[in-house]
């Protein structure tokens, strides 16, 4: 299993680090370079681990936890009205950043009021693109309980709910965390940081769990390794969009529109295949981008079987 | 500043008086409330809240809080008090228009073609503007789910209940008992001559 690090230190010999991720199998997931300070997310063999904190004692840096590296977040907020926003959707979304996860706030058309809030089909697919979602509700119980639950129903991927009241379990979800209602301040007291802090292991939990499943049946690649090689492409190096690829746990969403780039992605050559033949390749309903989901050891065998050899 | 609120959730009820105190900080607006009330029932559903400002500051002419300088057909207005130069401003715009009305600066107005006698004798009425000003809080707190608004007002005192789908008899009863209570504890008040609230505090 691969587990994701943060290196924090400087550019002298860093190449010596990227040499030796490569050497044990691993990938770089990220370098940003501020004058001859760098910070490098790697994605590594769990078992070299002390290998890796070796060389990062050898060069001078540290090491950082990153649990949520490698993962695309939604923070769901009912609208994205001022009672909602910023506080404490953005908080939230912010303190996942902290832990590595690229974070995404979203408000529903319609999720305000109690029996008129409604979610959409078209909105719960698109929070299906994601890793997990995290729904910030409000204050009341009874609200919640009885109304909002529909909300976040038939979600295929890890839901975690946060709100005000305490509540001892809620259907529908992963997790839930409670002591965070509605609020017209940041986030910064240390009780409210430590809900912060409840959330993002909570999160940190749901992810984990969904990482093991997928070591059942492993990817037949890793989404960093697809990475690199989308990175080549002419029309994601001009794109001029924040983290132009994201990586998810099951693959990457590429911020360029699909229309113009299925063909290019398609013909990526990964260990002798096309990209195609290992991924599902589709328009992401986040305009503009194009979701590839790696297929997992067994499709890959049974969509092999299925496919006639030349 | 007295908050209020009863409910059926004790978690809510507090977490209401919070915000609804934050909201009024960040307003600017906490010294001028004297008193508030609350009555959420999420079952219902009923949002109420009944505000009680303090009196607003008197009627202020406009020569009291600008230099007035006239210049030829023009008048140059100088604000001295910069706590009324929006207010000033957009009354200006609203009796003559934004072309007649030119803000050099900040605190500085140069209106075209307007004697000064007649900008002397403009009066404001910060009154309205207070009320403009808690209805931005009471908008901002109540839950936004809740479209159906009952509006009540007299001079110092404004209630509004607010529920998802019809508004009944028997919320808008309620929403009149509120604010009869709240004239009422106004009247007592100024009858005894007391200025400090010694209500319990009624959480529910």
């Amino acid at each position: 299993m691969y587990e994701v690090l943060m290196f924090d230190g400087g550019v002298y010999r860093i190449d010596e680090l990227y040499e030796l991720v490569e050497d044990i199998g691993g990938f770089v997931i990220q370098k940003t370079q501020l004058q001859v300070a760098i910070t490098v997310t790697i994605a590594i063999p769990s078992e070299d681990r002390p290998i890796i904190e070796n060389k990062t004692k050898e060069l001078g840096g540290k090491l950082v936890e990153v649990p949520l590296a490698g993962t695309e977040i939604a923070v769901v907020a009912p609208t994205l009205g001022r009672h909602h926003m910023p506080h404490p959707v953005c908080d939230i979304a912010e303190h996942m950043r902290r832990y590595g996860a690229i974070t995404v706030v979203m408000g529903l058309a319609r999720g305000k009021g109690r029996a008129t809030a409604q979610i959409t089909a078209d909105e719960k697919a698109f929070i299906e693109e994601y890793d997990a979602a995290i729904f910030v509700l409000g204050n009341f119980a009874d609200c919640i309980m009885k109304e909002k639950v529909r909300l976040f129903e038939h979600i295929e991927i890890p839901v975690i709910v946060v709100c005000g009241p305490d509540i001892s379990s809620l259907p529908n979800c992963e997790a839930l965390v409670c002591g965070i209602g509605r609020k017209a301040e940041r986030m910064r007291r240390a009780d409210e940081i430590v809900k912060l802090e409840e959330t993002a292991t909570s999160v940190e939990a749901a992810i984990f769990k969904r990482r093991k499943l997928i070591d059942e049946d492993p990817l037949c690649v890793h989404p960093a390794e697809v990475k690199q090689r989308v990175d080549e492409l002419e029309s994601v190096k001009q794109s001029l969009r924040p983290s132009p690829i994201v990586l998810h746990l099951d693959g990457l969403r590429v911020k360029v529109p699909y229309d113009q780039c299925k063909e290019m992605l398609g013909d990526i050559d990964i260990f002798g295949r096309k990209l195609r033949d290992l991924t599902v390749i589709s328009p992401s309903r986040l305009g503009g981008s194009t979701m590839v989901r790696i297929l997992t050891m067994a499709q890959l065998r049974t969509r092999d079987k299925a496919q006639p050899k030349p | 500043m007295n908050i209020n609120v009863k409910g059926t959730e004790e978690y809510g009820n507090q977490s209401y008086a919070e915000l609804f105190k934050r909201i009024l900080v960040d307003l600017g607006l906490a010294n001028r409330i004297e008193e508030a009330r609350m009555v959420i029932l999420p079952e219902k559903p009923l949002f109420l809240i009944s505000v009680r400002t303090r009196k607003a500051r008197t009627t202020v002419r406009l020569d009291d809080i600008a230099s007035v300088e006239e210049k030829g057909s023009n008048t140059y207005l100088n604000i001295t008090n910069e706590s009324y130069a929006p207010v000033l401003l957009a009354n200006l715009w609203k009796r003559f228009g934004r072309e007649r009305i030119e803000q050099l600066s900040r605190l500085e107005i140069l209106c075209h073609g307007i004697g000064s006698d007649l900008l002397k004798s403009i009066e404001l009425d910060p009154g309205q503007e207070l009320k403009k000003e808690l209805l931005d809080a009471l908008w901002r707190l109540m839950p936004e789910g809740f479209k159906v608004h009952h509006t009540l007002a007299s001079d110092t005192v404004m209630t509004i209940a607010a529920t998802e789908h019809l508004m009944t008899d028997e919320l808008i009863s309620l929403a009149k008992q509120l604010q009869v209570d709240m004239e009422s504890s106004t009247l007592s008040e100024s009858e005894s001559g007391s200025e400090d609230e010694e209500d319990e505090e009624e959480d529910g």
